[in-house]
């Protein structure tokens, strides 16, 4: 009381009503009341005397210095005489974002002189909300039992909080409902907070032990000890997981499996670390990567070097089937390495050199040296759901370089198709799994076989070999935007045969007018052929492909030049072309819906 | 005279963003920013309710923002607060690659204050903007 009295700066006004007789009834009331942290208005204490237990009745308004809301404040509580227990009924806490009706027994206040607390307080239908609603409960009901004495310079203290029912969003976790129980024991001594056989049970999520310190002038954790033996994925991941890799591509992933954690704080540093996986499965809703049974070990350590062991049984990633991967690295404080390491993509595998990892100022940077062992590019095209391709691919690329966000690769990407080659170099990506991935590279193909590629495509066939150069592609959304290419006959001896249906081709993607002069003239008599040279090249800018063949002409350009007999010469008209004028040619010549073949 | 001066400058600089602005192609089309206004369109649909109901509104800077969200039930919130990330991530990927089609990555906060002042204009009435003096219902 004498604390109170002092706390009455502003007015007070305080009023005693005696009856005749003996004193029943003490009523004080103050209009306003002024402390440097809390408001308080309309304050009414009754204190009502003539029963055998004493009743004391509350109320008041309460606000914080700095806040602009009154908080409505009531509680009756029953003080039986010559004990220190007692009962307080009908609590509430009442203001526009906040309903907490709540009762609170106190078995004892004081053990001799000194305080000595042991108090369960309950709340019904309790709810509460900032002002943009990202922390709030709603229909809470549990106790909370709070135990507090002072013992020589420490406050020692234990709590139990049963959260049986009710539902909570505290940005940017959401818990559905009740049933997730707490217990904490511990000291506070000048500012520190220990505590220790802290347990906390979620239900359907897992059990969790702890103990540690924490300073409270400003919350640091600076020792901690934590361990989650069996931590079920498939609830604790929507729930806990996912709201904080909202912005990775793990946001949209169903995960399910077992994992256990076990953390260790020390001086408010992280110090070690481990978690392990069990026959968990990971799927992003958007298909766009897939591990299936990963089983990993994964510990780390400030002091010392780790051996990190990560496997799946099977996987996809943009739709590629990955096979069984064992993959040992090794973790030393915030790098990552791995001298080797093996990927199986459908009937070959990838495999990386010398990896390296390290993560900086929020960003991860990379490099690795790449090897693509054969892989039949039947089984890649039908994947990816391109026209069927044959043969075999296989690739190296000495370096790939990862940092903050961007993919480079330095030297070549070789790769093995259509009985030829495609280097690529200068492949930048980046953001491959964002929403709008880039790609930027040269690409040199030298000696496809026009047999097997034209077979592929459908395009009619033609005997040969095919050299082309592609500078500056630029993908976005794997869709191409700019580049300079050309394609043309490879120089040297060989057979050199062009039938009459990819001649009509040909022209069709030119724009057109051979098609119709074949069957007009003597030239429908034969099926194939000869030719010299054949080239068409695109300058692509602004969704318009300027086209060009191997020699310009006053009327246009040539695309195939004739040869011995028979022989035929194409020309293309067209200087530009809409490029999705150009794909929509292309793919009606390949779907074969380009005009009739004459035989 | 110092006034007149300053009018003048004032003027000047106007003009040299409204020229900045005029110069860039607002509706520049390249994959990426299909791939970015498709993903955006589609989020639409789940997003409008919370603009009707005025849990979340269109700040002043190009992006949105959770205004008041004690409207939307605790489960929903969780996916708004998320909705609104993706939202922002996308518009400010979208203003940066508008920048880059027109040749210019440097134009993009013009560009963003534009795009701001568009989205305001076209907002249906009903929903929250931001203004110079805090959030106001159109």
């Amino acid at each position: 009381m004498k604390v109170f009295f002092t706390a009455c700066y502003f007015f007070c006004a305080v009023f005693y009503s005696f009856s005749a007789q003996a004193v029943s009834e003490i009523t004080i009331s103050a209009g306003r009341v002024e402390h440097p942290q809390v408001d308080a208005q309309q304050l009414a204490i009754k204190l009502n005397l003539k029963k055998t237990d004493l009743q004391l009745r509350l109320n008041a308004a309460v606000k914080q210095k700095t806040g602009k809301d009154w908080t409505q404040f009531s509680l009756n509580c029953e003080l039986p005489r010559h004990k220190t227990s007692a009962k307080c009924m009908d609590g509430l806490l009442k203001s526009e974002r906040l309903n907490v009706p709540f009762s609170v027994e106190f078995s004892h206040l004081y053990s001799g002189s000194k305080p000595d607390v042991d108090a369960t307080l309950k709340f019904k239908n309790a709810s509460f909300s900032d002002e943009e609603g990202l922390h709030a409960a709603e229909k809470l009901n549990g106790s909370l039992a709070i135990a507090l004495k002072q013992s020589a310079d420490a406050w020692l203290w234990r709590a139990a909080l049963d959260w049986q029912s009710g539902e909570a969003f505290w940005q940017p976790f959401y818990i559905a409902n009740g049933g997730h129980q707490l217990t904490v024991s511990g000291r506070l001594e000048n500012e520190f907070l220990t505590f220790d056989n802290a347990y906390l049970k979620v239900k359907d999520v897992g059990e969790l032990k702890a103990s540690g310190q924490m300073r409270m002038g400003d919350y640091k954790l600076l020792n901690f000890n934590a361990s989650l033996p069996q931590l079920d994925l498939a609830a604790a991941y929507p729930m806990f997981f996912k709201p904080l890799l909202e912005k990775t591509a793990f946001a949209h992933a169903d995960v399910a499996g077992v994992a256990a954690l076990k953390l260790e704080i020390e001086n408010a540093e992280p110090k070690t670390f481990e978690l392990r996986l069990k026959d968990v499965d990971i799927a992003d809703r958007s298909g766009k990567f897939a591990l299936y049974k990963v089983n990993a070990n994964v510990p780390w350590s400030y002091d010392e070097a780790k051996e990190v062991s990560f496997a799946y049984e099977h996987g996809e990633l943009l739709k590629l089937p990955l096979g069984n991967t064992n993959i040992q690295a090794q973790v030393n404080r915030y790098a990552l390495t791995a001298p080797n390491i093996k990927l199986p993509i459908l009937d070959g595998s990838l495999n990386l050199t010398n990896v390296s990892a390290a993560r900086s100022g929020g960003q991860w940077y990379w490099h690795l040296g790449a090897k693509l062992d054969a892989i039949s590019m039947e089984d890649f095209s039908t994947q990816l759901n391109l026209p069927k391709m044959t043969g075999k691919a296989s690739a190296e690329i000495p370096l790939v370089t990862y940092a903050a966000g961007t993919l480079t690769t330095d030297g070549s990407l070789v790769l093995n198709i259509f009985n030829g080659s495609a280097i690529v170099t200068r492949l930048t990506m980046q953001s491959p799994l964002g929403i709008a991935p880039k790609l930027n590279a040269d690409i040199a193909l030298r000696n496809l076989d026009l047999g097997i590629l034209t077979s592929t495509y459908s395009f009619g066939a033609i005997e040969g070999k095919l050299d082309g150069d592609v500078k500056g592609l630029e993908l976005q959304n794997w869709k191409p935007v700019k580049f300079d290419a050309i394609v043309q006959s490879s120089p040297g001896k060989y057979p050199k045969k062009i039938s009459q249906r990819a001649v009509e081709n040909i022209s069709a993607l030119g724009g057109g007018g051979a098609a119709a002069a074949i069957q007009r003239s003597f030239l429908r008599f034969f099926k194939q052929f000869n030719y010299g040279k054949m080239g068409l090249s695109c300058k692509l800018r602004n969704d318009v492909c300027e086209m060009g063949g191997i020699e310009s002409t006053p009327h246009g350009y040539v695309i195939v030049k004739g040869s011995g007999i028979p022989a035929i010469t194409v020309m293309g008209y067209n200087e530009t072309v809409g490029w999705s004028e150009l794909l929509a040619r292309i793919k009606r010549v390949t779907a074969g819906n380009s005009k009739a073949v004459v035989n | 005279m110092k006034k007149i001066l300053l009018g003048l400058m004032l003027l000047g600089t106007l003009l040299a963003s409204q020229f900045v602005v005029a110069a860039a192609d607002l509706e520049v089309n390249t994959p990426a920013i299909s791939a970015i206004k498709n993903s955006m369109q589609s989020r639409h649909a789940q997003l409008a309710p919370f603009y009707a109901s005025g849990a979340i509104g269109l700040t002043k800077d190009g992006l949105i923002a959770v205004r008041d969200a004690n409207a939307v039930p605790l489960a929903q919130r969780g996916a708004l607060t998320g909705l609104v990330k993706d939202e922002n991530a996308d518009r400010s990927k979208l203003y940066k690659e508008i920048a880059v089609a027109n040749g210019h990555p440097e134009w993009q906060p013009e560009i963003q204050s534009t795009f701001a002042g568009r989205w305001i204009d076209k907002a249906q009435s009903g929903w929250w903007v931001q203004g110079a003096g805090g959030w106001t219902q159109k």
